[in-house]
């Protein structure tokens, strides 16, 4: 027997979340979620929505290469446009004698904690940086994605070099992929003019690296499972190599997802290359996301777990509140503001800010959730409900959930 | 093979380090500065760190921990006295220093600036640095004390030359110039450094790991929520006056800390190790003593010493833990409690 108390969840959780009454998500039948499991919660959520719009974007680009490519094109161009208009150096430890794309690495290592992708920064200097993920909620996704992340980061890091004095290019690479099946993630960035290696396309920023014998590769027994902001022997808080320091007072709203900030970008983007036009990439979106949702709670346990996830209690049949409570659970989790005109058995009526929903300023996101949650009504309530947008104030996406019928559905 | 040694074998990282350690080294290293003027500067700043500020005369340099009520470090800094009313402030965590300025300035006649724009800064480090410096530099450095610095010329430019450094060289240099004047200054210490057998130290790992810790230096991540006392930086706080964190130092000081900084080396023949270390983020591998349970430390920095050709670091360790000559296994590897110096 001993003494030792397990890791307990920081009692400062939530304070940027402006919670009421406690720093816990609220569902309908107030049943308490923690804000660690909150923010699990939506990652995971919005992982499954993205890994739906990730099979939208491949049925508008068939072609792997041609895909992937304006995939890690769009991601690198963006992400160093955003990086070099939104400079935030301090925030991550980025010193003024740091030269090159290699503090790149410090974003890259603050983005993941946030994002709940746990693991560790294995090397850190001017020639070579190694960061190994153990957990990535993404990695359901596609594997395009993990070249886009890889690429998006090459594209800070190369707006980060700008700001100093010339200095050592880094090639980022992603020499492990969760989302490829391998036990982590892992980019190993690479000078090449100590690591030499021919020259390749944005997209085929994969492995091996060329510094393969340094890999510092964690065992099973080794790994973690969260964050350092959630954990003990970290003092609860993230802290890089240069004493950057964040705990998850307000994580929450650093949240993004990989349809906000890769897959929504990279449809748009194919629909200005003109893959497709924009009628018929919204056609795609809805036809995979209905489908994603409906099959969310197409086996009925999953329907029983879903009601005592909730706290619903048995006086609530099958009636639209039960998706109700769950897309309240998704909001408050995303610190996304909204209000209840109507909670009954008959409708639920939310207006939702569609700012808050529009992760990362991602305006098609909204959408995405809606035609997610049409899917879910299907199967967790019953085919006779439907969940559609009617009479949205300016800037609010308001939804109703209720009966309907429609010959063409 | 994984795991292999990122420092032992890197020919590159060695040539950078000894090229300090036995020619002579030059790297850009410029830090953030804050300015601080005004009649109350010297007070202001006096009451902000525990070290003294009141007697640095002008043109002379002190080294200083910043604390917070708690007499935790969240800043080391160097502290330059310009002029009578003015004082540069050389730092890396300028956003929060200046929020914490802000905080107590209100019944001081200061103001502050963040500089740091104005200014590129190299770093001349080495045996031969005052030979390179003597060159370049119009009318030399000979007189310029440890610490001290003043205005000069460099091939044409106005400059400020400070004796000083991060390597635990006897002789080092650190040139502030104009941005503008940066690539000029750095093609004459280019050519200059490298006839007199010297490289430009390109590495982060060199310049602010492997070379600061053979000396027993700090990189501020190794200092995070410790105290003075806890990392042997206690030796020149001025006890005299009153400062930020000086009631929770007393209680420190009266009842011992409960921790403290130790060297150690790697001695294991395996050297493809797989230790963590707080230097790259996160916690530091967990340190235990063989046989027992109890947690006893955890590992603030492992490099290498390239001077003694030995893994080298430091453990925040409890107190009284773990004992020079001590051996230990980290992560299943064997290594030793040392001394946190490896140029002695």
């Amino acid at each position: 027997m001993t003494k030792k108390i397990d890791e307990r969840i920081p009692s400062n959780s939530g304070d940027g979340a402006a919670f009421t009454k406690y720093n816990a998500v609220q569902s309908p039948w107030n049943r308490l979620y923690s804000y660690q499991e909150a923010l699990h919660y939506a990652s995971r959520f919005e992982a499954v929505l993205s890994a739906a719009v990730a099979q939208a974007y491949r049925i508008i680009i068939p072609d792997y290469e041609t895909r992937a490519s304006e995939m890690c094109k769009e991601a690198y161009q963006r992400l160093f446009y955003t990086g070099t208009a939104y400079p935030a150096d301090d925030s991550f430890g980025i010193h003024p004698f740091m030269c090159g794309s290699y503090p790149g690495a410090l974003i890259g290592d603050k983005g993941d904690d946030a994002l709940l992708m746990c693991g560790r920064c294995q090397d850190f200097g001017t020639y070579r940086c190694e960061k190994e993920l153990d957990v990535c909620d993404w990695d359901i996704c596609c594997s395009e994605l993990c070249r886009a992340t890889t690429m998006s980061l090459q594209g800070q890091a190369d707006a980060t070099a700008t700001r100093h004095r010339k200095g050592k290019k880094l090639d980022y690479m992603m020499v492990e992929a969760k989302g490829c099946g391998d036990r982590h993630c892992r980019i190993v960035a690479e000078n090449r003019e100590k690591y030499p290696a021919p020259d390749h396309e944005l997209w085929q920023s994969f492995g091996p690296a060329v510094s393969q014998d340094y890999i510092k590769y964690t065992e099973e027994e080794d790994t973690v499972e969260e964050s350092m902001m959630f954990r003990e022997e970290c003092n609860y808080r993230f802290v890089n190599g240069t004493n950057t320091e964040t705990d998850s007072s307000n994580q929450m709203i650093n949240l993004s997802t990989a349809a906000s900030l890769y897959l929504l970008p990279a449809i748009d983007n194919a629909v200005r290359l003109g893959y497709t036009d924009a009628k018929n990439a919204d056609w795609i979106k809805k036809c995979v996301l209905e489908a994603a949702g409906k099959a969310m709670f197409g086996e009925r346990y999953a329907i029983k777990a879903c009601r005592d996830y909730l706290g619903v209690p048995n006086s609530v049949g099958e009636d639209g509140r039960l998706l109700g409570g769950l897309i309240e659970i998704l909001l408050q989790s995303l610190v996304c503001s909204y209000e209840i005109e109507a909670f009954n058995k008959d409708e639920v009526i939310y207006v939702i800010d569609r700012g808050g929903l529009a992760i990362t300023g991602c305006q098609s996101l909204p959408e995405a959730h809606l035609y997610m949650w049409q899917g879910m009504v299907k199967t967790l309530v019953n085919a006779q409900w439907s969940v559609w947008e009617e009479d949205s104030p300016k800037g609010k996406l308001r939804i109703k959930i209720a009966k309907k019928i429609d010959k063409f559905m | 093979m994984m795991n292999k040694n990122i420092f032992k074998y890197d020919e590159w990282k060695r040539s950078e380090h000894m090229a300090v350690r036995q020619k002579v080294g030059y790297y850009l290293f410029t830090h953030q500065l804050m300015e601080v003027t005004g009649p109350d500067a010297c007070r202001f700043l006096d009451y902000m760190f525990p070290n003294n500020i009141s007697s640095l005369k002008p043109n002379r340099d002190r080294y200083t921990t910043m604390l917070n009520d708690q007499g935790e470090i969240i800043d080391d800094v160097v502290i330059m006295r310009m002029d009578e009313e003015k004082y540069w402030v050389s730092t890396l965590y300028l956003e929060k220093t200046d929020d914490w300025f802000y905080e107590h300035s209100e019944d001081y006649d200061i103001d502050t600036s963040d500089i740091t724009d104005e200014w590129d800064m190299f770093s001349v480090q080495g045996p031969e640095s005052k030979e390179i410096m003597n060159r370049i530099t119009e009318g030399g450095v000979e007189e310029l004390r440890f610490f001290a610095n003043r205005t000069a010329v460099i091939g044409g430019h106005d400059v400020i030359i400070n004796r000083g450094g991060f390597t635990g060289e006897k002789f080092g240099y650190e040139i502030y110039c104009n941005p503008d004047d940066s690539d000029d200054i750095q093609a004459l210490l280019d050519a200059e450094v490298k006839a007199a057998g010297g490289k430009e130290v390109t590495e982060f790992q060199v310049f602010a790991w492997t070379l600061p810790t053979e000396a027993g230096f700090y990189y501020m991540r190794d200092l995070g929520h410790t105290n003075p006392f806890e990392v042997g930086l206690e030796k020149n706080i001025n006890w005299d006056k009153e400062f930020i964190g000086k009631e929770a130092l007393l209680k420190i000081r009266e009842n011992g800390p409960e921790r403290e900084m130790v060297g150690f080396e790697v001695c294991d023949e395996n050297e493809d190790f797989y230790i963590r270390a707080k230097q790259y983020g996160g916690p530091g591998e967990p340190v235990f003593i063989e046989g027992e349970e109890e947690e006893v430390g955890r590992v603030s920095k492992l490099v290498y010493s390239y001077v003694k050709n030995v893994n080298n670091g430091y453990i925040l360790a409890k107190k009284g833990k773990l004992k020079i000559g001590d051996h230990i296994r980290i992560h299943g590897t064997e290594c030793v409690i040392t001394e946190k110096n490896w140029l002695s």
